[in-house]
């Protein structure tokens, strides 16, 4: 089904805001899904791994900080989603690499990390490079990176599969941020790497303006989700209701 | 010239012009009192249309005698080939309803880029007269439908048959044939983008400049409609309507309740209007010199806003008080521009002593008039990049000094006094049309949208003090971990606070609130007139009445259709 991406971005805030996502996250959760989708990093693939956990990431207690001192900082997320966690963090190194040129984030116990790169788009399109680096899955281990200069719009990304044994801490999230230092990354092609691949910020440029020129096409059944999902926002169509809107 | 490095040193800085303060402009009651100008969107569009000599002629014309079928027309302009593409079919008048909750219109009209064929005019048959319940690509920029003014439309048709002029004092009251019951951009229904519009499509990269494209054309074609059936009617003794009445008939518009949430919901760009209107004033207040030839026209212009007004027909007991006052305050100021105008920065401080808010705004707008060269170039910087973003190593003490000047508004706001926080918005399951509720419904206060800014802002104040007694040197990046759930709000707070106006100053959630406020501004800004409020909740208005014709394309243009009288008969 062919759709807007406005229409995506209004249908996924109503879905988290009825998931209980604070207003700010809410949109900031739509915006990283859409983002991905807009990019060709199939968004919305990840949002219906995502979607059947959605809820519960929000009765997680709020991600606290372990440790702190002005170039490094460890928080937990307590297993909630990135969509709802991961800005804090990144404004977090971002705010410390202002201060202090570089600083690093390690993020723990946080699921759905893909959705940083929109967040990492933001760093660099107001001046902050931004390199991110994780793992996941619990047998096959794969790895993933992403970077993006000061002052461009695009990042890059890199995945690969491992041959790694799985990783006790398979949902940790390494965050390298600087206001001096330009960042890059490529994932090695170490001898276990097999169907290593880069993204480079050209190619996600023209995968934008295909999005921007044609829309996106979603699958029905997601897009239904996602609106059943969003309803839940909407107030029942009463005669009292009816006197309330605008209009004879 | 202007450019984006000019603009910003005329609004802030060493060599700043003298702005009014955003604790006036943002005023709500003010926001509501504004009027059409220069710098409206509907003036803009048809500016650009007139000097780049649009070419637009009907490639398709199918339409019975009685004015239904289906006519495309192809609009050449500077940057690219486009298409308005219109179906006409009959509605009985009890399926007539100008709510969005309405599935069945008279109209419904599609803007497209590019040429359109057999194969995707048919696409477009098959969806476009269905507007919500259809689909269309992103080939369609603008979707929108419109009913017949059954009484006006009737009588104008019968007029010409007989071989006669409508009366204009009729076309006064009710100045349109057509009222658009809505307008969609910016992706809805499968459309493109803004983003590409913005990007793709340069002559429609301006606020709402295909939406009021859009408009514009069906004001032409209803004029066009209704020569066509009284032809048909009576070939013997028809008449073409003289094309003074015709520039006198615009299109009628019902703005609801969906305006109010955007205005909320985009405050960078509605930042971004009101800056370049004030700023016009202010270059107007500096660099405006004052002559003879100024002063006739200002006191011509000030006579025809008074006629414009008593032109203007409502039957709202508010609106009406407004006007009769708005018409006192016009013949006040007349008699003292009469006398001798020497300085505007005179005359604005005078009105603002002894006028309403209305005739205040009003002369704002007569201003701009005036002065065309110093006004017209900033249309270009009506756009704005929506952007709320955070600033996350802000120290929490900034922040604080910045509520505390920047949301004072807020802070004295008594959140606690009986009905502060009484309304709630809230989005209906039929068709997510917005509503203004009470929190007695529980049901609208859990699920209501998050329009009130002034009381979240005082929670954020509130929750940042308390978490500053233990931690006053921390960041906002630090205070986000800590408390995420002010993200929204200290987002929208750091944004607003880098532009000049930033947020509407009112408590939408009061009991008191009227939304009418909100929808009149975001229509001044469009440029409609005739305001005719049914409820707190909707207002008629007319838009491009006074407007050039097609048929006028080509011909010397003085951009002289602002607040337009009646043709003499």
């Amino acid at each position: 089904m062919h759709i807007s991406m406005n229409e995506l971005k209004a249908a996924l805030r109503r879905c988290f805001e009825a998931c209980g996502y604070f207003v700010g996250n809410y949109e900031d959760a739509a915006n990283m899904v859409l983002w991905l989708e807009k990019h060709g990093l199939n968004g919305l693939n990840e949002l219906e791994q995502a979607l059947p956990y959605i809820t519960q990431f929000c009765d997680r207690p709020l991600s606290t900080v372990v440790y702190e001192d002005s170039t490094s900082a460890i928080i937990d997320s307590h297993d909630r989603s990135s969509l709802n966690c991961i800005a804090a963090s990144v404004d977090l190194a971002h705010a410390k690499a202002l201060e202090n040129g570089i600083a690093t984030i390690t993020v723990h116990n946080c699921h759905n990390r893909m959705f940083i790169l929109k967040a990492l788009t933001d760093c660099g399109r107001r001046g902050i490079s931004v390199a991110a680096y994780w793992q996941s899955g619990n047998e096959t281990v794969t790895e993933h990176s992403a970077a993006i200069r000061a002052d461009e719009r695009y990042p890059s990304y890199s995945e690969a599969i491992t041959s790694l044994p799985a990783n006790t801490d398979v949902k940790a999230l390494t965050i390298i941020c600087s206001s001096r230092v330009d960042l890059t990354t490529s994932l090695q092609k170490s001898r276990g790497n097999i169907d290593a691949r880069h993204i480079s910020p050209a190619q996600i440029a023209d995968n934008k303006n295909q999005s921007v020129e044609q829309g996106i096409n979603v699958n029905e059944a997601l897009w239904a989700e996602i609106n059943r999902i969003g309803s839940a926002v909407l107030v029942e169509n009463t005669r009292q209701s009816q006197l309330e809107a605008g209009g004879r | 010239m202007t450019t984006p490095a000019v603009i910003q040193t005329s609004l802030k800085g060493k060599n700043a012009l003298p702005l009014r303060p955003a604790s006036q402009v943002m005023d709500l009651e003010r926001l509501g009192a504004l009027h059409q100008s220069r710098l409206s969107f509907m003036r803009t569009t048809v500016r650009h249309i007139m000097r780049e000599r649009w070419q637009i002629e009907p490639s398709r014309f199918e339409l019975d005698a009685d004015g239904y079928g289906t006519v495309v027309y192809e609009v050449q302009a500077p940057h690219g080939l486009f298409s308005f593409v219109l179906f006409s079919d009959y509605l009985s008048p009890e399926e007539r309803n100008d709510r969005v909750i309405a599935t069945q219109w008279d109209l419904t009209m599609a803007l497209v880029e590019g040429q359109v064929d057999d194969i995707y005019l048919q696409k477009l048959r098959e969806n476009v007269p269905k507007q919500e319940a259809g689909r269309v690509d992103a080939r369609v920029f603008v979707l929108s439908r419109a009913n017949r003014s059954a009484r006006n439309f009737d009588y104008v048709v019968d007029q010409l048959a007989k071989g006669e002029q409508p009366a204009t004092d009729k076309i006064a009251k009710v100045g349109y044939l057509y009222r658009t019951t809505a307008v969609y951009g910016s992706g809805k229904l499968g459309m493109a983008d803004w983003e590409k519009v913005r990007t793709k499509h340069k002559d429609f990269a301006r606020p709402f400049a295909g939406e009021m494209f859009v408009c514009l054309m069906l004001r032409n074609f209803s004029l066009l409609q209704v020569e066509h059936i009284a032809h048909h009617k009576s070939p013997d003794n028809f008449q073409p309507m003289a094309a003074e009445i015709k520039r006198f008939f615009g299109i009628g518009n019902s703005t609801g309740l969906g305006m109010a949430p955007y205005m909320v919901n985009h405050p960078l760009l509605l930042n971004q209007w009101i800056e370049m209107r004030e700023l016009a004033l202010a270059r107007v207040r500096v660099l405006g010199r004052i002559n003879d030839s100024i002063r006739q026209q200002l006191n011509a212009l000030i006579t025809r806003c008074a006629q414009y007004t008593r032109d203007t027909y409502t039957e709202d007991q508010w609106q009406t008080a407004n006007n009769e006052q708005l018409l006192k305050d016009l013949a006040a100021l007349h008699t003292q521009t009469s006398a001798s105008v020497t300085s505007w920065d005179e005359l604005l401080n005078w009105s603002e002593e002894n006028c309403s808010l209305e005739c205040q705004e009003l002369l704002v707008s007569v201003l701009l008039e005036l002065y065309p060269d110093l006004v017209d170039d900033l249309e270009d910087y009506q756009n704005a990049e929506e952007f709320l973003d955070l600033d996350p190593v802000m120290p929490l003490q900034q922040l604080k000094d910045v509520i505390e000047t920047r949301y004072s508004w807020a802070l004295s706001t008594d959140f606690d006094k009986d009905g502060a926080l009484e309304t709630c918005w809230y989005r209906s399951e039929e068709k997510m049309e917005p509503r203004l509720g009470s929190i007695a419904d529980k049901e609208a206060r859990q699920k209501q949208m998050a329009l009130g800014v002034g009381y979240a802002v005082r929670k954020c104040y509130n929750q940042l003090c308390e978490y500053m007694g233990d931690n006053g040197t921390h960041n906002t990046a630090r205070f986000m971990v800590a408390r995420p759930k002010m993200r929204g709000i200290v987002r929208r707070i750091q944004s607003m606070n880098r532009c000049v106006y930033g947020d509407i100053q009112a408590n939408l959630l009061d009991r008191n609130v009227l939304p009418m406020h909100l929808l009149r501004c975001k229509l001044a800004f469009f440029g409609v007139g005739k305001f005719d409020p049914r409820s707190r909740l909707w207002v008629r208005n007319t838009m491009f009445q006074g407007a050039p014709l097609l048929e006028d394309i080509g011909q010397p243009f003085n951009d002289d259709w602002f607040m337009p009288l009646a043709p003499k008969q």
